[in-house]
């Protein structure tokens, strides 16, 4: 197995993931009450919904009950912790991710009209650092975005990630996006000192 | 016109990604190579079409709804991606087991 590299290197002492995962947990903001959230998830739904259908009255025949739906959900289910989304982490994560979601499609489909099929498929394992809820999430939906990198399975505190070519460097392109991800929340000042 | 070229290109060359994706389908040896190949090939492909489209757009409620749907679909096939790898991962463990 691989030791995390992004963020060791920054902090004086390597802090193994799950207890800076929780130090991180901390940073999360307190969700905001009940009605609130309904009511902005109301307006949010009922915006998209308008946009999609161009405010056409007959489409609120399914628009209505599903845009009431949604709403209830967020009201019964808990509240998910919000996150700082930070605007200029958020402007480097939309570079990163456009580069390298072109990347990875061209290396896939490099590979998919090969005569000679330049695969040689793997799993391997790879520690979380990042917080649970929405960090986590991008991450590991992102993941499956870099090139030749699959996000299968979460066990624990690891993801099981699939690669086409198990020599690549996993640690360093998973790294890379770790810091992206962090940044994108505000979520670590030092791992963008060592970038 | 010269707007028409670039769209016309854009999709082109999404089209080129969508085939890749399928001839990736059906080359690659197992599922989770072929889970690549769709996640990743068709999710730029379908970026591409998108991006071509929105030059041709006539309104903004056109350019946000096709922006939406790519929104969708991004999120759509990376999360089926993994809960397909997911489910491989354990009917492989019980098929073993």
């Amino acid at each position: 197995m691989l030791d995390p590299v992004s963020f060791s290197e920054a902090s004086p002492a390597p802090v193994p993931a799950q207890v800076r995962a929780l130090q991180l947990q901390e940073r999360a903001c307190k969700p905001p009450p009940r009605w609130p959230r309904f009511f902005i998830t109301l307006l949010v739904l009922a915006l998209i919904w308008g946009v999609l259908t161009e405010f056409r009255l007959d489409a609120m025949v399914f628009g209505l009950p599903a845009v009431l739906a949604g709403a209830g959900l967020v009201f019964l289910m808990p509240a998910t912790p919000g996150w700082r989304i930070s605007p200029s982490g958020a402007f480097r994560f939309a570079v990163f991710f456009a580069v390298q979601s072109v990347l990875g499609a061209i290396d896939v489909a490099m590979r998919a009209f090969s005569p000679r099929l330049p695969l040689s498929p793997g799993f391997r394992h790879y520690p979380l650092s990042l917080p649970m809820g929405a960090p986590r999430i991008v991450f590991l939906n992102t993941i499956t975005l870099l090139p030749g990198t699959l996000s299968a399975e979460v066990e624990a505190d690891e993801v099981i990630v699939h690669m086409l070519d198990t020599q690549a460097d996993l640690a360093a392109s998973l790294g890379a996006l770790e810091v992206r991800v962090a940044d994108l929340f505000s979520l670590s000042p030092q791992s963008e000192n060592s970038k | 016109m010269m707007l028409d070229l670039i769209a016309a290109s854009l999709v082109v060359f999404g089209t080129v990604f969508f085939i890749a994706g399928t001839v990736g389908l059906l080359r690659f040896p197992d599922i989770y190579c072929r889970l690549h190949a769709l996640t990743k090939a068709d999710g730029l492909g379908l970026a591409l079409v998108a991006l071509g489209m929105t030059l041709k757009a006539e309104s903004f409620g056109e350019v946000f709804r096709i922006v939406l749907i790519w929104f969708f679909v991004a999120l759509a096939s990376a999360t089926c991606g993994h809960l397909i790898a997911a489910y491989a991962r354990q009917a492989d463990r019980e098929g073993k087991a």
